[in-house]
């Protein structure tokens, strides 16, 4: 695929220009905790060297909550409204790699057999413009999961920082092309060696384990003392799903506007939570931490591995910078890889 | 936009109380297109929901060879059965449906049955009962072992008769010690040894069983000392469940989606399965 340069100045005409299209643009919030749905090019934060935001950004494509349809009932029966499509078209600029390759993860638990459309119309009408990585601290390991700082999974384009202060773009997929025909006038043609980014100021992720072997070791290990260790230290508080770009369980729920009407509704849920999996009848197979947090790793390095052939994480490191008792996922991984 | 979260709506056509705690409804879809449109087969499973109150999971209870109704048979236990049992003749639920995989009827075909159940495990069994017994020259022998804590335990006990009364099907319904009335003219004792006296050898013969997990332990030496072999001893699991789908995380033992891959098992398939269902 094609590749341009894009000044700085540039991206703000572009973003604004987007803007007056109708169409919804995404980027990292200033204070760096989520991401926001910017109002005009002045509020960008594209830093390439920035912290992940403690927030991921699937939000925007699986809200913490959504309804799934309205229901009314009155004397006659019960009536069920749709929710408003799904129609806005959003620029998703300046996400890290690490988020952008959730998307695709999340797309194949989405869509084995039963298809979320919810899920896919989002993704459908969004473009996704990455921004190489220069960034990696103690918590960081896309590079022990098959991915790393410059990763392409998810994103449409991805921008490089260059040394002039412009900005590499190289167009991923066709939905990218067909997005940056529309905006040419802010694009310069270039060719692939004259990507000269600038030099990151971090050394690459330090956490390093090798997936193939963890694998190996959650296969024949499900009942080890290893695990409760971890449980005796969790709090069971969830964030590490809530901050998580690939932690996808929801709840049904059914929310009352009043007596007659109301909306059911698609909810994040957690299964570090501890009502998560108990029976009406009060039977709860994951009856404690221990279980809960083995359920946590076990299903992001091998039951997903097993089901779609990809590990459920994209190493962005979130979940242990959050974590108010410091379990430290990369460690846990590099522990496991060393038994 | 396909939304698969939806349900269809079904009118409650008739209630059944089957104990003082455990009902079945039966329903129809309100649209009798989608009525006519709508199968499925023994031992899978629906999202029945009542508006304003949120879903519940259960197995069809009826069998697909009676389709004019679509039953469902429920214990009074937490949230959405409390409203489920607040519902009148000519009320409304959600129903989506069906989900997950099913009893092995073919494999079945030809071979000597043995139903075994506890409480309310013989919802999913009694559909499959029913599905064999609807097709009845296709097996060989049918026995049936049912058991309760008490006789007012007892769900389904006009079909306990009709089948007692069925001179092709061995039929043994059996209370706990302790448990019987004085009038009680079925069995004493518990499910396994009853299993022991009654059952065929496992030669040629299927095992489907359900119940309390109490009686689910005891019963599986039995049934291998007669020398059922493992794939051929068959069991519906139950996992608690939101969205049926595969999706939304909570029904899985392992790497197994109990609502995709199961909620059927044989014994094998269950032995693989890590300990935490």
């Amino acid at each position: 695929m094609k590749d341009y340069i894009i000044t700085a100045e540039n991206i703000q005409l572009l973003v604004n220009d987007v803007l007056k299209q109708g169409w919804d643009v995404v980027s990292e919030s200033k204070t760096g905790v989520n991401f926001n749905a910017i109002k005009d090019a002045s509020e960008l934060a594209i830093k390439s060297d920035s912290k992940p935001s403690k927030l991921s950004m699937k939000d925007f494509f699986f809200p913490k909550t959504e309804p799934l349809f309205f229901y009314r009932q009155s004397h006659d029966g019960v009536e069920l409204v749709d929710a408003s499509p799904i129609e806005k078209k959003t620029l998703f600029l300046g996400a890290k790699p690490c988020d952008a390759a959730a998307i695709p993860v999340l797309s194949k638990v989405f869509n084995w057999d039963y298809k979320d459309e919810f899920y896919n119309k989002r993704v459908e009408n969004s473009v996704v413009v990455s921004l190489k990585c220069n960034y990696s601290d103690d918590y960081c390991f896309c590079t022990s999961i098959g991915l790393s700082q410059k990763a392409e999974q998810g994103s449409d384009a991805m921008l490089t920082e260059q040394q002039d202060g412009s900005y590499f773009l190289h167009i991923v997929t066709e939905k990218g092309d067909e997005f940056f025909k529309m905006y040419s006038q802010y694009l310069k043609d270039t060719q692939a060696e004259n990507n000269k980014p600038v030099e990151s100021k971090y050394p690459e992720p330090a956490v390093k384990f090798d997936q193939g072997k963890v694998k190996g070791w959650l296969d024949a290990n499900f009942e080890h003392d290893f695990w409760n260790n971890l449980g005796d230290v969790c709090l069971g508080c969830g964030q590490c799903t809530f901050v998580c770009p690939t932690c996808h369980c929801f709840d049904i729920v059914d929310e009352n506007c009043n007596y007659h009407e109301g909306g059911r509704m698609k909810n994040w849920d957690s299964c570090q939570l501890c009502l998560f999996t108990k029976h009406a009848s009060g039977h709860n197979p994951r009856d404690g931490q221990t279980k809960r947090y083995r359920q946590r790793i076990q299903h992001k390095f091998k039951y997903y591995e097993d089901k779609f052939n990809e590990v459920l994480c994209t190493g962005c490191g979130r979940c242990t910078r959050g974590c108010g008792v410091g379990i430290d996922i990369g460690g846990i991984m590099e522990r496991i890889d060393k038994f | 936009m396909e939304n698969i979260y939806k349900p269809d709506l079904a009118e409650v056509k008739e209630i059944i109380d089957e104990t003082a705690d455990t009902r079945t409804l039966r329903l129809q879809f309100k649209d009798p297109e989608v009525h006519k449109a709508f199968s499925f087969k023994a031992g899978q499973f629906g999202e029945y929901s009542v508006f304003g109150e949120g879903e519940c999971t259960f197995c069809i209870a009826s069998p697909p060879t009676r389709m004019e109704y679509i039953e469902c048979t429920f214990k009074l236990v937490g949230k959405v059965t409390n409203a489920l049992r607040k519902l009148n003749v000519g009320d409304t639920i959600g129903l989506r449906g069906p989900y997950g995989n099913s009893f092995p009827l073919e494999q079945m075909k030809g071979k000597n049955i043995v139903f075994i159940s506890g409480g309310i495990g013989l919802a999913p069994v009694r559909c499959i009962t029913w599905n064999v017994l609807d097709l009845r020259n296709e097996f060989k022998d049918i026995t049936i072992v049912y058991g309760a804590r008490r006789v007012e335990d007892l769900v389904y006990k006009n079909e306990l008769e009709q089948w007692k009364a069925m001179k092709d099907v061995k039929t043994y319904i059996t209370v706990d010690p302790g448990g019987e009335t004085p009038d009680w003219k079925g069995e004493v004792g518990f499910v396994p040894s009853i299993v022991e006296k009654v059952a065929p050898s496992g030669e040629n013969s299927i095992a489907i069983i359900c119940g309390p997990p109490i009686m689910i332990k005891f019963t599986m030496p039995v049934l291998q000392k007669l020398g059922f072999k493992e794939e051929n001893i068959i069991t519906t699991l139950e996992n608690r469940m939101k969205c049926g789908l595969g999706k939304c995380g909570r029904c899985n033992v392992g790497n197994v989606y109990v609502c995709k891959d199961g909620p059927v098992f044989n014994y094998t398939q269950m032995k693989a399965l890590p300990d935490e269902y």
